[in-house]
Order: structure tokens, then sequence, then C-alpha cells
């Protein structure tokens, strides 16, 4: 027991939670602001699926991994904004859109790979992971300086460079909605539209900006997950992130630090996983972990937010009771 | 048969809408051919009742709506009001009667909302407030720019609309029933702030259907029913008789027939019950009453006095703080309403889109949500459609729901045969108790008579009804004894209705009179 | 609006949804197609088309057009268990619960019903029936984790089903991976089902058309009849419609969610059973079927109505088994159905799709009904 503590007890350790938790942060922001213009995008997880397959196809054709970045991203955004045309102009139900762009997400995916690598499967699944060499990954950053402070050096430098824009868009997003009109736009939207457009906000630009957001951070989740967290991309690769990302969103109650702190968890559950499987648990019981703490997760939230509001309530009352 | 004898050819109008129609995609048309003008710095009067179509004439002024056809000229230039946005350009502002307002936003907040001064990338919050304080004072209109808008009172919220509309540039101010939830004190501030805004040139459109206040502050008025425009006409020119005439299509009949009621045992018993709602504000204040068999007791009061409260606790919406409710001798406190249901308990909700109606589902389904688990509806683990389709039409025909047939989705209906299904379910349950809330509220005259006469037809049938409305005139018409809510409390009881004027009624309902706890204490007839 | 306006435009709706999806497909086959010059393309286009469209039903050879029965028999097999599936999430969505655990279910269901078909021996015609029922019954189990979560303490049931998708696959993974596996195999399977378990062909013809089939018809017949024409089923419509209304009504509101989602469960549940005694011989699947969310489309396409779940059904095994055969013969990969089958959904769920043509339908009905009723009193 004191030896695997030991052994969580690791820089390494730490530095794992932080690089696992990156695309789960990004697809919290965008559940994040989703949410906060009032709806709920539960395509999340397709939309990383096509940003992740395109990054890796075109950081190889391009032979550039800035270029492919920058095609998850557009993807992500253009994906997104389709998903809104459905919802808010034909009026599709969101979480319907959510499951078509997720069932797209799944085999449509495949389909794209194969149909433009020409890769003929056998019996193994097509896949990139033969295309992203290590120089076409989205690169690492030792930060001068900071890697040489012992412990905390080794958690916090040498990350992707998509790590740290994870946690710096966290702080923007946070600025951006409450900061800036647009945030204001954005959050009287989702409170009550109908305020919002009778002072001339355009709902529906806000709730396209609010839902293309979500695909550039889908975007930048996908780029990150075949790009750096794997090399390559394959199928059903993002393995419930998405989904994950929205009780995040939950926990966190729908605030930015929240949403990063809960994704720290989701993070520190997969790594827990991972090092318990490399002390020999069966790899199928280390890879529900994840899944399991989301539920307790939300269950646990719950539970504290009922108590909260109870407690609010007997206070109330006896704030009255002594106004008397 | 417009009359518009006060109307010189020559004059200009700042807004002239030009055989307007409007048909929803429900296919109810709302708007039909109709002409509306308005002349710079008049208050003009909308008026009609309920579903005559001012909303929808309105808000297609302010491009919340398109008309299906018709024509709309602001300043003499044809206009295409395609969004709220265009619309406020020109210079027009509404204000709603369900306030466009962000709760959790302040009102400085809310006054910039699409307009927001900035300081580089980020909100100016220092100009937004001395924006709202510079409109403040400048239109005689006080508000708290800090605050935020979801902890201030009603009266204020109001003000914040029309600061909002004013520092958009608004010359035209729309106003959709701006008195409905004011009190009388709020109402005389708000006529002197709308002279005010007059004398400034500002043009004002007045949707009401209360007469007096009509006759006090309008300059002209155009009438509606049906989707049509019955004239235009100079308030001066009219007396309020014609108006209602011209409103109704006939005199209103203000009196229901009833006989003296013959009361007999108590069925609700409430003591003591107490509520504090959740941002701490006593709702309930110790409240004791009795309603008996055969008896109709009406809550009079301003709205957000405890009414809303109170009907939640007896229908188990809601958890009391303390107290008890009975209904002959049972506690309803806590049970569930299939139980209060089974012991003889209806409810004819305050919110009938919420709580009345299933919008998307049939007439058929809606009568019979209360009983579908009843005997002779069901054949073993079947329902008994023959039973079901018979029952349905029954009650379509014993209530005079217009549709087409039973299958009929009910949000296609009207307001007041919507009422007319909710009712008709909730009446012929055999109830020994019916909590009528504000049941006539938005509808048209006939349904609203129907539902009157059901009412008074039941309780003289040995039904205990309690009635809530803020409708006085209902209120007062139809009780056999009254109590006027202010505050969480009982105000007043009155053991007779016949001898009640408006002006003593509105004293007790603002709190400038109460009555002796011994007075009150008589509404418990233990 | 009339009734028979009202058919007509959601024909000509559905009609236009599925063209549009096509045309979509066809666009994809067309990038995807080998050949040098755009001629080239259109032909082999075309020949994959022809897969897609005609070959589930018909086989094409030198003689002309001629019926197949195998492939019928193929694509009937194959709507056993998306039937099942397609009946869970209509009677989950219809009391307006996301539970999106019919792909877990189905696993879940299978494996239970694979173990009960192995290891506990019956007679030949109860032991199908009891090792299907478990399979539903766990599943039902299963399913009120979420509800209750739901119902209790208001967690997404949306969210808590989906994980529990990962949970199930990678719990029976271990499971098999460690106890069940029968190691004289290369791959990782299960023992075989003991011969009293199977469930009986209809037709021997290989397509694996069990029995089952009728099964899911006579359960379409009992879901259409309970969802209609009980109170229960009432009570789940009335509650999705809205919930405020039926807790005022006096219905058991949560109760009913839970009951709502047990059912859908066990449904699921039973589809992966019969499914696993009536194609396979031993319980193998690795990963998620699929058919949880073949089912979501299905739930759509009928409009949450269960007696349109086998129409719904036929038409993605058809589409299923176009699919297939394009993979094969024209060398499309076979998952350009995922993508079809999202843009038919998109545009299904579209309810301002269309919407134009509607209101013009509107317009004239309440034109006409004016016209009519002016017409009435002048006479």
């Amino acid at each position: 027991m004191l030896d695997f503590l030991k052994m969580l007890l690791t820089p390494e350790f730490f530095f794992s939670i932080i690089r696992i938790s990156a695309p789960i942060l990004f697809a919290t922001l965008a559940a994040i602001v989703v949410e906060k213009a009032g709806f709920c995008n539960i395509g999340l997880e397709g939309l990383m699926m096509f940003s992740a397959l395109s990054g890796s196809l075109v950081s190889y054709y391009a032979n550039s991994w800035l270029i492919g970045l920058l095609a998850a991203l557009v993807v992500g955004v253009l994906m997104s904004l389709m998903m809104g045309f459905f919802a808010f102009q034909l009026k599709t139900d969101i979480t319907l859109v959510g499951i078509a762009v997720n069932i797209m997400g799944s085999g449509g995916t495949l389909f794209l790979c194969k149909v433009i690598t020409n890769l003929t499967e056998g019996k193994t699944m097509a896949s990139t992971t033969g295309f992203i060499t290590k120089g076409l990954c989205i690169p690492n950053i030792t930060i001068p300086l900071v890697n040489k402070i012992p412990f905390l050096g080794g958690i916090l430098s040498g990350h992707s460079l998509l790590t740290y824009l994870a946690f710096l868009f966290c702080l923007l997003t946070s600025i951006m909605l409450y900061k800036t009109s647009l945030g204001l736009n954005i959050r009287a939207v989702g409170e009550n539209p109908n305020a919002a457009s009778s002072v001339g906000v355009s709902v529906l630009k806000i709730k396209y900006i609010a839902i293309g957001f979500s695909g550039l951070m889908c975007g930048f989740g996908g780029a990150f997950m075949s790009m750096s967290y794997a090399q390559g991309w394959s199928l059903d690769m993002v393995a419930g992130r998405g989904f994950i990302a929205l009780a995040a969103q939950a926990m966190g109650n729908g605030e930015c630090l929240g949403g990063m702190l809960s994704s720290l968890v989701f993070g520190f559950a997969q790594a827990l996983g991972i090092k318990f499987s490399a002390r020999g648990l069966d790899s199928n019981l280390a890879s529900p972990i994840p899944y399991a703490v989301t539920i307790i997760g939300l269950v646990i939230f719950s539970l504290v937010r009922r108590s909260h509001a109870k407690k609010e309530r007997s206070a109330a009352a006896h704030a009255a009771q002594a106004a008397k | 048969m417009p009359d518009e004898k006060a109307v010189r050819p020559d004059e200009t109008y700042v807004v002239r809408m030009e055989g307007i129609s409007k048909i929803y995609p429900n296919g109810v048309a709302a708007n039909r051919g109709v002409d509306f003008r308005l002349k710079k710095g008049e208050i003009h009067a909308l008026m009609g009742e309920n579903g005559a179509g001012k909303s929808t004439l309105m808000k297609m002024l302010f491009g919340l709506e398109q008309p299906t056809s018709g024509e709309i000229y602001v300043n003499d230039q044809k206009v295409t009001l395609s969004s709220p946005s265009v619309a406020i350009s020109m210079g027009i502002g509404m204000v709603h009667q369900h306030f466009m307002l962000v709760p959790s936003l302040s009102v400085a907040e809310n006054m910039v909302l699409g307009m927001v001064p900035r300081k580089g990338m980020f909100i100016d919050r220092a100009k937004a407030i001395a924006i709202t304080k510079e409109y403040a004072e400048k239109y005689n209109l006080h508000v708290e720019p800090e605050a935020k808008v979801a902890d201030i009172p009603v009266g204020m919220k109001q003000k914040v609309e029309i600061l909002k509309a004013l520092v958009r540039g608004a010359k035209i101010l729309i106003l959709d029933e701006p008195t409905a939830v004011l009190t009388s004190q709020e109402t005389a501030e708000l006529f002197r702030e709308l002279r005010g805004l007059k004398e400034n040139g500002y043009t004002i459109v007045f949707i009401s259907h209360k007469l007096n206040e009509i006759m006090e502050i309008t300059d002209r008025l155009t009438i509606m029913r049906a989707g049509r425009s019955m004239g235009v006409y100079n308030t001066c020119d009219v007396t309020k008789e014609e108006i209602s005439r011209l409103m109704v299509g006939r005199d209103v009949v203000l009196n229901v027939q009833k006989d003296a009621a013959q009361p007999a045992q108590t069925v609700l018993r409430v003591r003591d019950l107490e509520y504090t709602n959740e941002w701490g504000k006593k709702m309930l204040d110790h409240l004791s009453f009795d309603v008996r068999s055969g008896e109709i007791l009406g809550i009079a009061g301003v709205e957000g006095n405890g009414q809303k409260e109170l009907i939640d606790m007896l229908f188990n919406l809601n958890t009391p703080n303390g107290g008890t409710a009975t209904v002959n001798g049972v506690s309803v406190i806590g049970m569930p309403q299939r139980r209060i249901r089974e012991h003889g308990v209806s409810l004819v909700p305050e919110d009938r889109m919420l709580y009345g109606i299933a919008a998307n589902a049939s007439i058929e389904e809606n009568v019979i949500s209360d009983r579908c688990s009843a005997k002779r509806l069901n054949r073993g683990p079947l329902f008994n459609m023959k039973a079901i389709h018979e029952e349905a039409d029954r009650l379509i025909q014993d209530y005079t729901v217009l549709c087409k047939t039973r299958k009929q989705h009910v949000g296609m209906l009207s307001g007041g045969n919507i009422q007319k299904v909710v009712v008709a379910r909730e009446f012929s349950n055999d109830p020994v108790l019916i909590l009528a809330d504000q049941p006539t509220r938005g509808i048209d005259v006939g349904a609203t008579e129907f539902i009157r006469k059901k009412l008074v037809e039941l309780s003289r049938a040995g039904v205990a009804v309690l009635l809530v409305s803020a409708d006085l005139n209902e209120v007062m018409e139809l009780s056999d004894s009254l109590i006027v809510m202010h505050n969480g409390k009982i105000a007043a009881y009155f053991k007779d209705t016949k001898d009640l004027t408006d002006d003593m009624m509105g004293e007790y309902m603002l709190g400038l009179r109460e009555q002796s706890a011994e007075q009150i204490g008589r509404v418990c007839h233990d | 609006m009339t009734k028979k306006r009202e058919i007509i435009f959601s024909l000509v709706r559905g009609l236009l949804a599925i063209c549009i999806a096509l045309f979509v497909a066809m666009l994809l086959i067309f990038i995807s197609s080998e050949g040098a010059g755009f001629g080239e393309k259109l032909r082999a286009t075309g020949a994959a088309l022809k897969q897609l469209l005609i070959a589930p039903l018909f086989r094409t050879g030198r003689s002309g057009v001629s019926f197949d029965v195998k492939r019928l028999t193929d694509v009937l097999a194959s709507m056993i268990p998306i039937i099942f599936t397609g009946l869970s999430v209509c009677i989950m969505f219809s009391a307006n619960q996301f539970n999106l655990g019919a792909e877990g279910g189905i696993m879940l269901g299978a494996f239970t019903t694979a173990m009960v078909a192995i290891y506990v021996p019956m007679g030949a015609v109860i032991h199908p029936i009891v090792a299907v029922l478990a399979g539903g019954a766990a599943v039902a189990v299963l399913m009120l984790l979420p509800a209750l979560l739901k119902t209790k303490l208001d967690v997404s049931e949306m969210v808590c089903s989906l994980m529990l998708n990962y949970i199930v696959m990678y719990v029976i993974k271990f499971l098999m991976n460690t106890y069940l596996a029968d190691k004289t195999k290369g791959q990782i399977q299960s023992y075989e089902f003991l011969q009293s378990a199977k469930i009986a062909q209809l037709v021997d013809n290989g397509s694996k058309l069990s029995v089952g089939f009728l099964v899911a018809l006579v359960v379409v017949v009992i879901c259409g009849l309970f969802m209609f024409n009980t109170r229960w089923g009432y009570t789940i419509r009335m509650i999705g419609l809205n919930q405020d209304f039926s807790r005022y009504s006096g219905m058991k509101v949560a109760g009913v969610i839970v009951l709502s989602q047990v059912l859908g469960g066990f449904l699921a549940g039973m589809g992966g059973g019969i499914e696993m005694l009536g194609r396979y011989n031993t319980f193998s699947w690795s990963a998620l079927p699929g058919y949880g969310w073949t089912g979501i489309t299905i739930a759509i396409l009928a409009g949450n109505n269960p007696w349109l779940v086998p129409l719904a059904s036929f038409f993605l095994a058809y589409l299923t088994k176009g699919c297939e055969l394009m993979a094969t013969y024209a060398n499309v990969p076979a998952q350009l159905l995922d993508i079809v089958q999202g843009v038919i959904f998109l545009f299904f769920a579209a309810e301002q799709f269309l919407s134009r043509y509607r209101q013009k339908l509107v317009v004239k009905s309440a034109q006409e009904e004016l016209a009519g009723k002016e017409g009435a009193k002048h006479a």
C-alpha cells in the first residue's frame, strides 16, 4: 500500500494527470459556454472525433503539425456550425443533433479515413497511427527555469503546447464570460433569450458563436487526442471524453474554475487506472474507472447541491425569524 | 364604420400600419386587415379583449413577428421590421407585459445590454452605471443601477424597462398592459412619468383593458375585436359604455345570477399556515380560514401577496414551514396529488399551459388525465377505448369546447377553449372542494361567463369553492364571502360581499387598512 | 389543417429527407470511387448505388433483375435486434428520458442470456425463454441505476447511461478474458451454448432468420398496445409531454419514469438475448455492437410510435445490407451507413424542415375554412 502511494507521489504521476485532463478540459469549456448560452451540446464526442481525424490526416499530407492543428480547428468549428444550423434554423432537438453527430463521428470518421487514405482493412481496423511521426505531433514545450524546480518542474514543464493552451483557455473563457460584452450577451441569451432579443442582441448569432466556440474547443481537444495524446487517429479514440466533459460541466456548477477542477478529478481517475494496470490489474478493470468516477462524481455533486440548498433555505428562514 | 372624425387629412403620422393580416403557423388568424395609425406626441390606447389581436399587432410593430400581408410606414417611409433591432433603430421601443430583463444581471448591465460601453476589450462598468444614472435623472425614473434585477421590486423593473427603451433612442413607446402588475400608487406614478414623456414629444401606445385608466391618460384609442379594428376615436368623444360595447359587441353582463349560499359543514380547514420562500420572504404568515360546503370563499388581493403560495400548499406543489390544512378532517399537507384528488379536491391552476394541459396531447387525452386508472375506463390491463371516447365526447359537449374532434391537440385551441378543457376535467370528477386559481384570466367573455356560471352551479350543489382572483370584479361578484390577502396575511374578512365598494377593497388590498384580529377570526367557523 | 394534408405533408417530408441522405451518400461514393476520369467515376458510382439500393433484395445478373429470397431473409434477420432496441428507445424517449443505455443494454442482455444458455441446463423449449428473460431482467435492473439517480437526485440520465455503456463493455470483456473464455480457441469466445438453448430458425438458408423475428413482431404489438391502449403507456406519454401537468393530474411521475426505463432496459436486454441464441453458437462480442444507436435512429424515424418501428427497422436493415454489399462488391467502406443514418436522422428530427411549405398548407386550410364559414353564413 505504502509502496503504491510512493509510486503515486511522483512528478510523473502528476504530470500524467495534467496531460490526461487537457482534452477533457477543452471539452468541458465547450460544454460550459454552450450551457451559459442556454443549451446542451452532447455532440462534443463526435466533434472531437472529426477534428482528431482531420488534424492527423492534414498534418500528414501537409507535413506540418501547425496546418494539421488549424485543420482540426476549422473542421470542429464548421461541424459545430452545421449542428447550429440544424438546431437553431431547422429546429431539430439539439440533443438529437448531438446524437446524430456522435453516430457520424463514430463510423463516419472510419469511412472517411478509409476513403481518404485508401487503407483497406484486413482484420485490423484502419487508423492513421502509421502516419503521424514524432515530428508531426504537436510539440512539447520545456519551460526554462521552471523545469529546474525540483518535483514541480517535472509536473509543470514539458507538456504539449495544447495542454498549456487548455489551461490558458480556461482563464480566457472565464474572462470572456464575465468581463466582455460577448460574455454578457451569452449569459443574457442563456438566461432570458427574449430579453436579449428585445434589445437587439441577435439570439441566433450569439447561439452560433457559442456553439462555434464549442466546436473550436473540440477542435483543440480532438487535435490533442490524435496529435499528442496518441500518435494518429483510431476508431472511437475519444472514448467518451465528450460525455465526461458534460458531467464535468455540471459538477463544476457551470463555471470555468469548477470545470477545471472536475476535469482534473477525471484526469486523476484515469491516471490512477493506468497506474493500477501497470501494477498488474486487468486493463479491462482499470479502463472503466473514469466512467465510474463520473457517475459517482455526479451523485456526490447532486447530494452536495441538495444539502446546500437545504441549508440555505433554513438559514433564510432563520434570518427571517431573527428579523422579526 | 371606422370613425375618423377627429383626424384632419393633412396630419402626418409617425406610424402607419395598413391592411395588416397575420396568420400563425397553427392556423390562427390573429389580425385581419387591421389599420393602425399613431400621431406624434399622443398617448394612444389599444384596446380589446384577450385574443383580439392587440399583442400580435404590436409584436409586428416591434419586429417580433412579421405580417402575413400589409404594409408598415414609419415617418412615411415604408419599412420592413424584420427584427426588434430594426424596430429599435427606427425609434420604436416596447415594454412587455412579462419583463424582458435578465434577473442575474445588474440594472446597469440590463440597461446597456446589446450596446455595451467598452474600455478596450472589456465592459466599462463605471460608464454603464453613469449612463443609467443620467437617464434615470433626465426622465425622473428612479432606479438603483448596481442592484441585481432579481432583487428589485416590480415597479422598479418596469422603470428599468422604460429606461431601456429610452436609452436606445426610442421615440415611440409601446406599453403592453403596464399597470397589470402595479399597485394603484405605482400606477399613479407611472402616469405622471408617461405624461412627462408625452410633453417631451414621445409617442406612447398604451395597451390595457382598464377603462378608467384609459379615460384618464390617453388621447385617442383604437379598439380591436376578433382580429379586426373596430375604429379609432378621440378618448374625450366616447363613453366607457360605448367602448365596452365596441370591445365585446354586447353589453357586458356584470351580474351572475345566484341564490343565497346555504353553507353547511366545513370542508377545508386551514390553520396557522406558514411559509418563507427561498429568498427569505415570508409569503404566508399564520394563515387561518375555513371554506364550507355550499359556499364560494373568494380571496382578493394584489398578486404576489401569498395567494399562489397558498394554493401550492393546498395541492402539495410546495411544502409549508408550519401549520395545517385539512379536507374533511384529513391533512393534505405533503399528500401526493393522486391522494389529494381521491379526497375530492380539484384545482383549476393559475398557469394552465404548465399544469392544466399537455398542449401536444389530444383533448381526449387531456380530459382523462386524472381518471386514467378509473375502473370504468379500463378493461383489465387495457383501456376501454369506447368508454373513454364517450367520456371525452360528453365533456366536450357539456362544456361546449369548440373543436373539430376529440383527437385535436389542445394546444391548437383558443385560450378560452383550453380553459374549458381544464375546467371540464376538474369539475366533472365529483369534487367536494374546488380550488379555482384565476379561473378566467385572459380568456374570452363567453368562456368566462360559462366558467363563472358553472362555479356557482357547483357551489349551490354543495361543493366548497375557494376562488382566488386578481380580477376584483370577478371575486366580488362570485364570492359569497371574501377575504383580502396582504403580505401573506388576511387583511380583512367580509361575511357578505353586497356592501363592498371598490375603494374599500383597494385600501385593504394595498395595506392601508386592516381589520381587527377578532373580525378576521370570524373566517374560522369553529 | 386537414388530416389528409397532414399525412401528405409527412410523407413528402420523410421522402425528401431520405432523398437528401441518398444524395449525400452518392456524393461520398462518387468522391471515394476509383476511376481515372469523370465518366469512369460516374460509372463506378452507379454500380455502387445499385448495390446499395437494389441489391439488398434483388440479384442482378445477365438474365436481368431477379428477386433473391436469401437476401430478403438476411434483411429480415438483421431487423431482429434493432426492432428491440428501437422499441426500447421509443418507450424511454416517450417519457422524455434521453437514456442512451440501449447500447450497453443489448450487450449485457446478450451476455447474460449466453451465460444462462451455457451454464444452466434446462428443457428444450423452456431454456431459450428463461435465458432471454434473464437477459432482459439483467438490463432492467441495470437501468434502475440511471432511472433512480434521475428521479431521486436529478442526475442526468443521459450522461449516466452513456458511462454505464462503457462500464458494461469493459466488465464483460474482463469477465470473458479472465474467467469465461474457451481457452482452446484462438480468439476470445465463450463455450458453446447448450443445444437446448438455441432458438429455432424459420428458414434454413443460413440467413439466421430465427423464431426471434416472430417474437419481435409480437413484442411490437404488445408495445403498441401498451403505449396507446393502457393507462401505463398513456401515463408515460403524458409525462413525456408535460411532467408538471402529469404530477398535478395525480400521476406517479417518479415511479413511471423509472418504469419506462426499466421496461426499455428489459426490451434491449431481450433483444440482445434473442440475437445471441438465434444467430450465434458462442458469445464473442468484444465491443459494443451499435444496435443501441441504430435503435435511436429507428425511434426518431418512427416518431416514438411502436407501431412504426418494424417499418423503420426494415428501412435501416435494408440500408445496412446495402452498405455491406456495396463494401463487398463496390469497394465502398460500409461505414458510409453511419453518415447516411446521421443525415436522415437530422432531417427527420428537424421540425422546421419544409416549414414554409407547411405554413403554406396551413394558410390555405385556414382560408378555406374561413371561406367555408362565410359561405355558410350567406347560405
